[in-house]
């Protein structure tokens, strides 16, 4: 075994490290407790939704972060690290961490729309340009992270991931633009519209702002503990799967020392 | 309603879950770097060790 990346040994800095995504993961904690607590008490309902606008507190956050914030973050890693200038497997290990946990984030955002399309529409799913483009991104989004589990040199999976994530990141855009472009049933941009004029105020503006806030530290401190988990695979030079068998090897080894005694 | 703290309590909790995950799959990777570690400073030098 020989650790080829180095690991954050200094106790100062890694002390300093843990602290930070300490922090940010207790606020993302409170964040979402304000929210599901304006969101489902504090709110009124809407005039003509009813309850079901609750759901437009969350549904909008999740899919910023899978969208906005995860992919388009693992898109622009992987192009710096097929940049030849900027190439670093620091990129390739944040581009893997942001598709990880956006494909989580991208999950919800589907799980949270059928649920509000249901009622809304009278079906779970419609093969609308939106919820089809969004599925769509999910699949090219889990099949890079299949590709990077196909055993090769960290540089070989790193180039080939990248490409695969530019070529994900081409349908980012069309599910921005499906509501614009298409008839759909999804309704358009309450926030980010073409005249940048949100259309909705008070507290149910302020409680949809601050679920963006709140998922986007989740996603933050998500993609802090998920980074570090690539460094600390990278050192050891193996996979969950090796690091699984090694210690159940170790724990066999240790039975039969005990048996031998 | 029911549909309403459905999609509150399955968005949550997968949330949640995911990342009790990571936090998991850290803490078990780092005793792991910590055990080579340990293994690679604790070898006491003696007889047949001087050639590593």
């Amino acid at each position: 075994m020989s650790p080829n990346h180095n690991v954050p040994t200094s106790p100062a800095q890694s002390f300093r490290a843990r602290w930070t995504t300490r922090i940010i993961g207790i606020t993302a904690a409170v964040a979402t407790a304000v929210t599901v607590w304006l969101g489902l008490w504090v709110t009124p309902p809407d005039e003509t939704q009813g309850d079901l606008v609750r759901l437009v507190y969350i549904h909008p956050g999740v899919a910023w972060v899978a969208l906005y914030l995860a992919f388009a973050l693992a898109a622009v890693a992987s192009l710096l690290y097929l940049w030849p200038r900027t190439r670093s497997l620091f990129w390739d290990r944040l581009a893997a961490a942001a598709v990880e946990v956006g494909v989580v984030f991208n999950v919800c955002t589907l799980i949270s729309g059928s649920i509000w399309g249901k009622p809304t529409w009278g079906v779970w799913w419609a093969w609308d340009a939106r919820l089809t483009s969004t599925a769509v991104l999910l699949v090219l989004f889990l099949g890079y992270l299949a590709l990077r589990r196909v055993p090769a040199e960290p540089e070989v999976r790193a180039k080939r991931s990248a490409f695969v994530a530019l070529f994900a990141a081409v349908d980012i855009p069309i599910v921005h633009f499906s509501v614009l472009w298409w008839k759909t049933l999804h309704q358009g941009a309450t926030v980010l519209n073409p005249n940048l004029s949100p259309t909705i105020h008070g507290s149910m503006a302020w409680t949809l702002l601050l679920g963006f806030v709140a998922l986007t530290l989740v996603f933050v401190w998500m993609l802090l503990v998920r980074y570090r988990i690539g460094v600390l695979e990278d050192w050891l030079g193996t996979g969950e799967l090796d690091l699984a068998l090694r210690e159940r090897q170790a724990e066999g080894g240790s039975l039969d020392e005990d048996e031998a005694a | 309603m029911r549909y309403v703290v459905a999609g509150y309590v399955i968005v949550l909790s997968i949330l949640f879950l995911y990342g009790l995950q990571l936090v998991w799959r850290r803490r078990r990777l780092t005793r792991a770097v910590q055990r080579v570690v340990a293994g690679d400073t604790a070898v006491p030098p003696g007889p047949g060790r001087e050639d590593r």
